[in-house]
């Protein structure tokens, strides 16, 4: 009893039940199975932020892995893995993000999916799992299993209920990430092996990761995440996956898997091998960079709505990215506030999107035109979170974006301003895309689709689901301290070993 | 007392003509009362060891018993299984029961 | 209440008049109106006592109000916000306050409040007009009220809160943050009637543009937080051992010290939003926002908020300042004044449009105010930019009443293919229109320097002073033949607007404009007036000494080092007036006498130069082609097509074909003759061979299978007998 008790199980485990009790409602009953399903994910919600807030066993003051708990599992031959989750100021904001997004997501898709619903619930619910666990796996070998456990709902959710070429994307997104996280399974191996344990934390504390080796295992973890994050140049999965995912697989993948990718580098890479991370620094700051500018780039030249919001992730991310490997406080904080925001802000847009796909089956841009006219709120909405993205002082985007200049600024790891100054050319370049879709879709003359259709503004339910993601980013935007407080003390304690490690190597 | 080894022989003699009669004759239930002949000369041995060797011994009887209620199952099945088939093949003669043939 | 207190409440009013309105009065256009005027009049009034109680305070520039709160935790300590007026603060929330309440005031008569309905008005398009029919059953044309009259005011709402947080900021943090909100404003009110293509266009361009400049602003914070920890105008500004290791530390580039390069970042900031070239094209395009919006953004608030922040930054670009040669910064920044002020001159001189003159007229002014400050004539600068500020909106709004008398005209005659705005369908429109035609004189003549009696002939005689005394010659000389060009415009513009006899039909229609729009002209063109009194130099002949020069005193204690007077010299004078009177006599006589259907008499004299000079010197086409071109080849054809396309997926594809490929190979060449022929088919054949070898065991006879069955346990029984086990 008490292991079901414990915080992070019941957060991470919850939404089982819900598949469970899925599973003995008949299939034609939609509207039970979709209120049972957001009701469990409102409830995992709850438990989520009583376990953080109000259970009283985790205080962001303190740097240090909390909530714990930790039970010796297949400890044979050697091999020591144990069932070891936890929480810090690093994961606490990207788990409540998990929790709070599959709530809106599943609203947002209350008449989206009309068919096999039963199942549609059912993955989004294992897959809710599977990303919770992601974050609060202490134990590579657990961690690995969450990883790849979020796959298989993900391809099921993009290949049965996703657009005309949805196979292909499928495929591509599984394949492309299973690669990566084969090389990143050959890494687990040998830090299991060879030191003894595949707790991280106990990893972390032994050390001794002779520098040379650590550089292939920094690579190796790397592969697995940088496919994920996407950076350049092995982003290419992200646009096929958005366009064809239902709207909310793609809330959920643009809001919490891509994050999957960033923590992992916070988690495993830099603490792991410090060494390799800071000689790594400028290479992933280069790649970072080239992502921002190519990401907006490309971003400005698509003709489908939901590419050019994916491409734009691809963009943002890279500004994680950056933020990360500056390899300081303000980075750190800045990456990190950064996901949050590209959670909401992003996943924002793709409700958005899909709100108006629902109604004109069409994406687009130029057969859109004049929509403000007929749906003022939708275009509010629509433009406050444009803004959003791209970083208007006063929303969420601009607190991120501006720690993270400062961060890569300073950044000794980085030892160059160039870093900092071209990736501001991308925020012009943000200002560009967006503006031009907003203006393509919005503003102007009404297009065939505004001309020939009959589209309602948004109704109560869309804008209840939208509601919470606007109290966000105005909330971030305006007063950000209680967010940088939660993770200060955890980001503080990460970056300890790196004192010494960037002294040594500058 | 006549020798056991009279009994053997009548029991063996008896068993090669129930098997010649189950190899030989034509008319299924020809070789029904075959396998019976083979059945009652087993139970001949039987009871012929019993009586020789172990008096006091139940087992031989038992057995005995035994093979005189399988026999009679199986005599049941067979004939109905015999007449069965003479009801769907209009024949009981085995030579001309060969559906089973490659 | 306290002082501090007051300055954190001035902003909001707008701000709050902006979400009512939004969320709350949107149908109702007199409750809109009243909310944000009301929410205008609530600013002006905190901006008044806030003034007040500023002038009253000693030595403000040593203690100013100040307050602060944390925002941002970074590491151990907190990044601060917070409000500050010092003396430069000052002076500037007390032009904000009175021309943002006159510009709003000024809306509500320009929207045509009060007037019914337009006809064929749709959202997204400027109004019509309505036909009503009067008591004798005739039928006219007027005005119709702007059908999105309350989102106007919202905007201009929001527009006035991002002016009045960047000016009551006390970091540069928060500057930009105001400096960004009105930069979004900008780009919605620009393309208020988005329903024009022109509109949206001029939206985009504006916003895009000024961006470019914010970026490069952003740069320049980012590395003056890398470098002294702080944001704050105090802690950097005010403080003598942080500006000396700015202007000590070297900087990556061009040989510059830390605090030049940093100027220069911010600089271009002020380059973007104070359309100064080559970031200039965005502000002439602007004019297609309604007049209050470009009188708004063009003289009150927003390109004066990048003149302030280049004033603000001052003691940072001038830190390694020997007060002899200027620094590298200070060239750059001077010699894109100047320039900017001669080439914007120069184009104002062919433009046609009333608005468009006005626009150029703007550059061009802004581009006196930053050479003064690349001169380092703080105080010259601060003076032009609040003398500017008046005058400047006085003649927006002024040109929007004409503009609304011409569209009269218009209603009446119901020709819609004249032009309102082009002045040469004007004339003679004093008669019609009189008190926009003495406020614009006024404006005009301020604009112009016209001698003792108007507030720009002390400030920029000031500038022309400053650039004399130091001996900047190319400076003097260059803002010299820009005054007078300055001085013929606008003559030439007053000249066809209002003297002579009208041109055109809709011209004798004109009438003048209602209590909403004239009221406010009449209140700034007594500051256009008064305001130079405050700044009339110590040493000037007669005037000086009487009233002492206030604004000097006053200004200059913001510095730490009080700005020295500059002395007096007769030459910039003779200049001054040179040059006001050669203008306004040349574009006098030049265009008095212009008839309807007349072509410009200046262009058989400027021939070929003409043209280049109406079409702005081709910069838009030279942009379009060699930047907008490549940029949109490089997003499409480049990374999009060749590289994301072709390149990344083209190697994933090549991956994923070759799995496919390695398979088919060894189906093809392993699996299928291998495996499935040889071993499976092959192996299969055999026990087919042996099967119908063996096959004619099968009789399906009972007793042949038993005798076989009898004679193989016979057969094994026998050997396994003999055999052994």
């Amino acid at each position: 009893m008490n292991f079901l008790l414990q915080p992070l199980t019941l957060v991470t485990f919850f939404p089982l039940l819900g598949v469970l009790a899925l599973v003995f409602i008949n299939g034609e009953q939609k509207n039970t199975i979709r209120w049972t399903a957001l009701g469990t994910a409102l409830v995992t919600f709850v438990i989520s932020l009583w376990a953080f807030f109000f259970s009283g066993q985790f205080n962001p003051a303190n740097g240090d892995l909390q909530l714990v708990a930790k039970y010796d599992w297949i400890m044979v031959a050697g091999w020591n893995i144990r069932y070891y989750i936890a929480a810090d100021g690093l994961s606490v904001m990207l788990i409540l993000l998990t929790t709070f997004l599959t709530p809106i997501a599943i609203l947002s898709t209350w008449k989206a999916v009309e068919d096999r619903v039963k199942d549609f619930m059912m993955f989004f619910l294992m897959l809710e799992v599977g990303m919770l666990g992601v974050f609060v796996a202490q134990d590579l070998f657990l961690f690995y299993i969450f990883w790849e456990f979020t796959l298989v709902p993900m391809y099921f959710l993009i290949g049965i209920w996703g657009g005309p070429n949805r196979l292909y994307a499928a495929v591509k997104f599984f394949l492309y990430t299973m690669a990566g996280s084969i090389l990143m399974l050959l890494a687990i191996l040998w830090l299991g092996v060879n030191q003894g344990t595949f707790s991280v934390p106990d990893l972390v504390a032994k050390g001794g990761i002779p520098v040379d080796i650590q550089f292939w295992l920094f690579w190796a973890f790397t592969a697995a995440f940088a496919i994920k994050v996407p950076m350049w140049p092995l982003h290419s999965w992200l646009p096929d996956a958005h366009v064809e995912a239902p709207t909310a697989g793609s809330v959920i993948l643009a809001g919490v898997l891509l994050k999957m990718g960033t923590y992992g580098f916070l988690r495993f890479n830099l603490p792991l091998f410090p060494e390799a991370a800071v000689a790594a620094a400028p290479t992933i700051a280069t790649l970072a960079v080239i992502g921002i500018l190519y990401g907006a780039a490309v971003s400005y030249s698509q003709k489908d709505v939901k590419k050019l919001v994916a491409y734009s992730s691809v963009s943002h991310l890279g500004f994680v990215m950056l933020g990360m490997f500056a390899l300081n406080s303000q980075g750190i904080q800045g990456a990190i506030l950064q996901m949050i925001n590209h959670g909401l802000s992003t996943g924002a847009l793709f409700l958005l999107v899909g709100m108006i796909y629902e109604q004109t089956h069409t994406r687009e841009i130029k057969v859109y035109g004049g929509l403000w006219k007929i749906t003022p709120v939708f275009g509010t909405l629509m433009l406050i979170v444009a803004l959003s993205s791209m970083g208007l002082p006063g929303l969420n985007g601009f607190v991120g974006e501006f720690t993270i200049l400062l961060g890569a600024f300073g950044s000794v790891a980085y030892g160059s301003y160039w870093y900092a100054m071209l990736s501001a050319i991308g925020v012009i370049l943000a200002a560009i895309y967006i503006l031009y879709m907003f203006q393509k879709m919005f503003l102007g003359p009404a297009g065939e689709i505004t001309h020939h259709h009959e589209i309602k503004d948004l109704n109560l339910r869309e804008i209840i689901t939208l509601l919470p993601l606007l109290v966000f980013i105005f909330w971030i935007g305006l007063y950000p301290a209680p967010f940088f407080n939660l993770m200060a003390p955890a980001v503080e304690k990460l970056l300890i070993p790196f004192q010494a490690v960037l002294m040594a190597a500058h | 007392m006549i020798p056991l080894s009279w009994y053997l022989f009548l029991s063996a003699a008896l068993f090669c003509i129930g098997l010649y009669g189950v190899l030989a004759r034509k008319n299924a239930i020809a070789i029904l009362l075959g396998v019976e002949l083979m059945l009652n000369a087993v139970n001949i041995n039987l009871v012929a060891f019993w009586r020789y060797l172990d008096p006091t011994q139940m087992g031989g009887q038992v057995f005995a018993i035994i093979v005189f209620a399988v026999a009679a199952a199986e005599v049941a099945v067979g004939l109905s299984l015999v007449i069965s088939i003479y009801r769907t093949r209009g024949t009981v003669v085995a030579d001309e029961l060969d559906m089973m043939k490659w | 209440m306290a002082t501090e207190t007051l300055i954190w409440l001035v902003p909001l009013p707008p701000l709050l008049a902006f979400f009512l309105i939004v969320l709350f009065t949107n149908k109702s256009k007199a409750l809109s109106h009243s909310i944000a005027v009301g929410a205008a009049f609530l600013s002006w009034l905190a901006a008044m006592l806030i003034f007040a109680a500023a002038l009253g305070r000693e030595h403000l520039g040593e203690d100013p109000f100040t307050s602060q709160i944390n925002w941002l935790p970074t590491g151990d300590t907190f990044l601060k916000i917070g409000v500050m007026i010092d003396p430069l603060s000052a002076v500037v929330l007390f032009f904000v306050g009175w021309t943002v309440l006159m510009i709003f005031l000024y809306s509500v008569g320009y929207h045509n409040f009060g007037q019914p309905a337009g006809d064929h008005d749709h959202k997204g398009l400027p109004p019509h007009g309505a036909t009503v029919t009067d008591e004798h059953g005739h039928k006219h044309t007027v005005l119709s009220i702007e059908p999105m009259y309350s989102r106007f005011f919202a905007f201009i709402g929001l527009f006035a809160f991002g002016m009045y947080t960047l000016v009551v900021s006390d970091n540069l943090l928060t500057l930009f943050v105001g400096w960004e909100i009105m930069g979004l404003c900008s780009y919605l009110l620009i393309g208020f009637w988005f329903a024009k293509p022109s509109a949206r266009a001029a939206a985009i361009k504006a916003f895009m543009t000024t961006r470019v400049g914010d970026v490069f602003m952003l740069m320049g914070v980012a590395y003056l937080y890398s470098m002294t920890g702080t944001l704050s105008y105090r802690a950097i500004f005010y403080n003598e051992e942080v500006l000396h290791h700015l202007a000590t530390t070297a900087a990556p580039l061009f040989g510059m010290s830390a605090a030049g390069l940093i100027g220069l970042l911010l600089f271009i900031g002020t380059v973007g939003k104070s359309a100064q070239w080559p970031l200039h094209i965005w502000l002439p395009d602007a004019m297609e926002g309604p007049t209050p919006v470009s009188a708004m953004i063009h003289a009150a608030t927003m390109v004066s908020a990048g003149v302030y922040m280049v004033i603000r930054i001052f003691p940072l670009f001038t830190a390694d300042w020997d007060h002899h040669s200027l620094t590298t910064t200070m060239s750059i920044i001077a010699f894109i004044g100047a320039f900017t002020a001669i080439f914007a001159a120069t184009i104002a001189v062919a433009q046609n449009d009333i608005k468009k003159v006005l626009a150029y007229s703007t550059i061009s002014q802004l581009g006196f105010m930053i050479a003064a400050l690349g001169m380092g004539a703080y105080i010259a600068a601060a003076f032009h930019l609040v003398t500017h500020a008046f005058f400047k909106a006085l003649l927006f709004l002024g040109s929007g009443s004409v503009i609304h008398g011409m569209e009269h005209g218009v209603m009446h005659t119901g020709d819609h293919h004249v032009d309102p705005q082009d002045m040469w369908n004007m004339g003679g429109l004093r008669k019609k229109m009189p008190i926009t035609f003495w406020t614009f004189l006024i404006g005009g003549f301020a604009l112009s320097g016209f001698p003792l009696v108007t507030a720009g002939f002390w400030s920029k005689d000031e500038i022309l002073a400053d650039a004399f005394a130091h001996g900047h010659w190319a400076i003097l000389a260059t803002l010299s033949i820009a005054a007078l060009m300055t001085a013929f415009y606008t003559m030439r513009q007053i000249t066809l607007t209002f003297f002579g006899e009208p041109r055109t039909k809709e011209a004798e229609h004109a009438h003048e404009t209602p209590w909403t729009m004239t009221t406010p002209l009449v209140v700034l063109s007594v500051f256009a007036i008064g305001y130079g009194w405050l700044g009339i130099p110590e040493h000037f002949p007669g005037l000086g000494g009487i009233v002492p020069n206030w604004f000097h005193e006053f200004v200059g204690g913001t510095l730490i080092h009080h700005p020295e007077a500059v002395a007096f010299h007769w030459e910039p004078l003779a200049i001054s007036l040179v040059v006001a009177f050669g203008g306004l006599g040349l574009g006098w006589v030049v265009y008095k006498d212009v008839k309807a259907g007349q072509p410009d008499p200046l262009e058989k004299p400027l021939g070929p130069l003409y043209p280049f000079l109406k079409n702005k010197w081709y910069f838009d086409e030279f942009y379009t082609y060699y930047v907008v071109g490549p940029m949109t080849w490089v997003s499409e054809v480049f990374t999009f097509q060749w590289m994301d396309r072709g390149v990344i997926d083209g190697i994933i594809h090549s991956v994923a074909q070759l799995a496919p490929a390695i398979g088919s190979f060894l189906r093809n060449w392993f699996d299928k003759p291998v495996v499935n022929e040889l071993i499976g088919d092959g192996s299969a054949a055999v026990f087919q061979w042996l099967g119908h070898q063996l096959r004619f065991i099968q009789t399906g006879r009972l007793q042949a299978y038993l005798i076989s069955a009898v004679a193989t346990f016979l057969v094994v029984g026998a050997a396994l007998y003999y055999f052994g086990f």
